[in-house]
């Protein structure tokens, strides 16, 4: 299949620039050509050089050109809560962009200053999408978003709460600093205990001690800080977790190793300890890492934030963000733009899409005095509207507000490692216990403390600890550049006890936007039909006059013919007069001189990759079921298209009922696109959010997927089975290690020597099992998405 | 084994300078973000040529109304 020039999205149906006469390179969607245009017109086509010869790619969608204003970014109130002034005194904001895919989007945002007089500075975070951009003095950010807009990037301004930002800043900082003085505490040490090994004659022996407790103590005492930390706070809520016992051998190895060097006698356990610290940090910092990729929910804000409205003030409109609008306000919204507030409608008439909010597909018809809430999108005609409720007292605010507290309420599982850490604890403190005992009845209590202790250092879950953040690494990175980012690394472990999938239909099962269905010319009209499509429908933004044209600008080469008496009825159709003919296009048919000449049908098309997918997950065993807030007819065609049985089909939820029907069912999977799906998306046990949502803030689902559709769901499904194989397999051999120094223990042949050899020896064991995998886990994690 | 009170002082101070190296660099940000500075120096730090096509601007300037 050929893919899109600009966005690499596979394509359906190619369009073809006015220029590009071979058809060397197509596009998806206008919107992509028009940046393509606008990128060559700039002299950046160096652009699509770079993305060919780039192989790290993230997935993106096709560029929708959308009539944005920015003016509001230049009103003093806004430039002064979300810029900033940077270390050389420049004016600073920072933009979330959608889009960013590959190294040459790189190449262009940095290229800003270039070709942007206003621009002083632009430097691009690709993990987090984040642009920092300065202006000029006399710069505007209006012209920034405008630019960054034209080059397909929508620019989401954020506010930059400096505090918890740099807060966060700091924390990763310490947690680096952690590991890195644990790494150089371990690698001298090693130095020095690999010396003592080999045999080093007494009197070096005793000052190679003495620079290996120099270099452990900073490691026990600032790196291993954390260790200590989440082991009293488990303590404290009466629990174990796998860090007590971790912690319990750390203290005791100082204890010991500080006792001995007073003593005079040789043994420490430092070499191991410290290794241990160092690679401990480090695997929960690179899942850390992983997990913390693009934004987290204090990144975001309202999703409606992100276009200017036009305020009444006077006479005239001036644009303002919508953060300042007040109940009271009078404000003018244009065709096919979203409505920022609650309110009612004080003049025209027009049709509003609802289906961000409730799921209804079908546009309603209002007029003066009608209710509109915000969220929705007006389809046809301009309308004024008297604000009534702004931000979180409207509707959607309300669902939004709702979301962000269920985000935090989510329920937390325990996870195997620590499940398993209460009996290991357990165990290893019994044991020591015998071991004592044991001991104590056949010698000295001095040697029977000495072996205990030895007992408690030896058996330290160092390998056991390490298995599932290893795991989870691989897993969760592999599958982020896969287009699977998944934010919280419990998921992976909830995904593997799912028995239900939750789907929405409008955008997620279906690609969200009416498409030509049948088309029946009848008889032929006196000019090509398509033409009378085109030019009839040209200023009609009504969703099926943008199916129609889209539908004939595929179909044949089209001319635009002069219309005369041109009457657009809201809610009926369009008329007008050509070449003296009267032609009509109301109810899924076209006249002329009230003669039908053709017949069309529409629907919201199903994506190609949906029965596939219901097929995957029913043959897994889970139950797939479709709520959705749209009628029934509707949601029944399109369920019966996906192989959805009919008993599980659920037609006319409101986002309340669609909460209460996830509450209802433990183990389910939401995934939805939709702020009418939020609510149960915050709620449910795991959430799926699926690109092409308006709504920004739906990325801080458990797991964002970067293409649209459903295809991937059975593959996260098998993902989280066969990587909790490979845990449970780590766990294991890493139980084994520690039988083996529990056997050394009692048969009285352990030592630091054999703790040196065998602990490196179980991590490299898990790290290995790791990195093998499992056949399937391996098959699914390197298909690959993109050439 | 002579050397050895010259050399492990040594080792040591390596060791040391290091480790204030790494919290130096740590403390200035240059660990902030991995990713991009490693994409970035692959690219050119060549001026773009601003090419003149056919096609004129307001044809294609999308914010003309």
């Amino acid at each position: 299949m050929n893919r899109c020039t600009h966005c690499d999205e596979d394509i359906l149906i190619p369009i073809f620039s006015d220029l590009d006469s071979d058809h060397k390179e197509p596009f998806c969607c206008n919107g992509c050509l028009t940046v393509f245009n606008v990128i060559n017109m700039k002299g950046l086509n160096q652009y699509y050089e770079i993305k060919k010869s780039s192989d790290i790619f993230k997935r993106r969608s096709p560029v929708e050109t959308k009539h944005q204003r920015f003016a509001y970014m230049d009103a003093p109130e806004f430039v002064a809560e979300y810029s900033y002034l940077n270390l050389k005194k420049q004016r600073t904001m920072e933009f979330y962009l959608e889009g960013i895919h590959c190294l040459a989007c790189l190449w262009l945002i940095e290229k800003l200053p270039e070709f942007l007089s206003d621009v002083e500075t632009a430097r691009l975070d690709m993990q987090k999408s984040v642009a920092t951009i300065s202006v000029k003095s006399e710069g505007r950010f209006s012209n920034v978003a405008r630019e960054l807009n034209n080059l397909g990037y929508k620019p989401h301004p954020l506010k930059r709460n400096q505090s918890t930002h740099d807060f966060r800043k700091k924390e990763d900082r310490k947690m680096l600093l952690k590991i890195g003085i644990a790494g150089a505490g371990a690698g001298n040490i090693m130095l020095y205990a690999v010396s003592n090994y080999a045999g080093a004659p007494e009197n070096l022996s005793k000052i190679f001690n003495v620079i290996s407790v120099v270099f452990a103590m900073p490691v026990f005492f600032y790196s291993a800080t954390p260790f200590y930390q989440t082991a009293w706070n488990a303590l404290k809520n009466k629990t174990l977790s796998i860090d007590v016992p971790i912690a319990m051998s750390l203290i005791m190895g100082v204890i010991m190793g500080i006792y001995n060097l007073m003593t005079g006698v040789p043994d420490n356990y430092f070499d191991s300890l410290t290794a241990l610290v160092f690679l401990l940090l480090l695997s929960r910092y690179f899942l850390n890492k992983i997990q913390n990729d693009g934004l987290t929910a204090n990144d975001l804000n309202f999703f409606y934030e992100g276009n200017s409205v036009l305020k009444k003030e006077g006479n005239s409109f001036i644009e303002i963000h919508p953060q300042f609008l007040r109940a009271g306000d009078v404000i003018k919204v244009g065709s096919n733009e979203m409505i920022p507030a609650d309110g009612k409608i004080l003049e025209g008439e027009s049709l509003i899409n609802s289906s961000l909010l409730t799921g209804e597909s079908r546009p309603e018809n209002v007029k003066a005095g009608s209710e509109v809430f915000s969220g929705t999108i007006n389809l046809t005609n301009e309308i004024l509207i008297s604000v009534e409720k702004t931000k979180e007292e409207s509707r959607i605010g309300k669902i939004l507000k709702a979301v962000e507290s269920g985000w935090l309420q989510k329920s937390h599982i325990v996870d195997l490692t620590n499940m398993i850490a209460k009996y290991f604890t357990a165990a290893v403190l019994i044991l020591s216990g015998a071991l004592f005992a044991y001991m104590y009845s056949h010698g000295t209590a001095h040697a029977a403390l000495d072996k205990a202790l030895t007992l408690l250092i030896v058996t330290c879950p160092c390998a056991m600890a390490l298995a599932t953040p290893m795991t989870l690494t691989r897993t969760l990175s592999r599958s982020s550049r896969k287009g699977m980012i998944v934010k919280n690394n419990e998921v992976i472990e909830k995904l593997s006890h799912i028995d239900t999938v939750f789907l929405d239909k409008t955008g997620t099962v279906t690609y969200g936007m009416l498409k030509v269905d049948t088309f029946n010319v009848l008889k032929q009209p006196q000019m090509s039909v398509y033409s009378i499509i085109t030019s009839l429908e040209k200023y009609s933004t009504h969703p099926v006059a943008t199916a129609l044209k889209e539908f004939a600008v595929t179909m044949d080469k089209t001319s635009d013919l002069e219309v005369k008496n041109y009457i657009e009825v809201p809610g009926i159709g369009v008329k007008g007069e050509i070449n003296g003919y009267l032609y009509e296009i109301r109810n899924g048919k076209i006249f002329e001189n009230d003669e039908v000449v053709a017949k069309f049908s529409l629907l919201d098309h199903i994506r190609p990759d949906s029965h596939d997918a219901v097929k995957n997950l029913q043959s897994m065993n889970v139950n797939v079921t479709m709520i959705s807030g749209d009628q029934k007819e509707i949601v029944e065609a399109i369920a019966t298209e996906a192989g959805i049985k009919k008993e599980n089909m659920y037609s006319d939820m409101s986002p309340e009922q669609k909460l209460a029907m996830i509450e209802k069912t433990p183990h389910s999977i939401m995934v939805g696109d939709g702020a009418n799906d939020a609510m149960a998306l915050s709620r449910s046990y795991v959430s799926v959010a699926v690109l092409g949502s308006l709504d920004i803030s739906l990325r801080a689902a458990d797991i964002y997927l970067t293409t649209a559709g459903i295809s991937h769901i059975p593959d996260l499904i098998t993902i989280s089975k066969e990587t909790m194989k490979v845990i449970k397999r780590n766990l294991i051999l890493s139980a084994l290690y520690n039988l083996l120094s529990v056997y050394a223990a009692f048969a009285g042949f352990i030592s630091p020597l054999t703790a040196a050899i065998i602990m490196p020896v179980s991590s490299l064991t898990v790290l290995i099992s790791t990195l093998i995998g499992t056949k399937k886990l391996n098959r699914i994690l390197a298909k690959k998405e993109i050439k | 084994m002579e050397v050895l009170p010259i050399v492990i002082p040594l080792a040591i101070l390596l060791a040391l300078c290091f480790i204030a190296g790494f919290i130096w660099m740590t403390m200035k940000g240059q660990y902030d973000d991995l990713e991009t500075p490693a994409m970035r120096m692959l690219l050119d730090q060549k001026e773009i040529k601003k090419t003149t096509k056919e096609i004129t601007e307001d044809k294609l300037d999308p914010n003309k109304d």
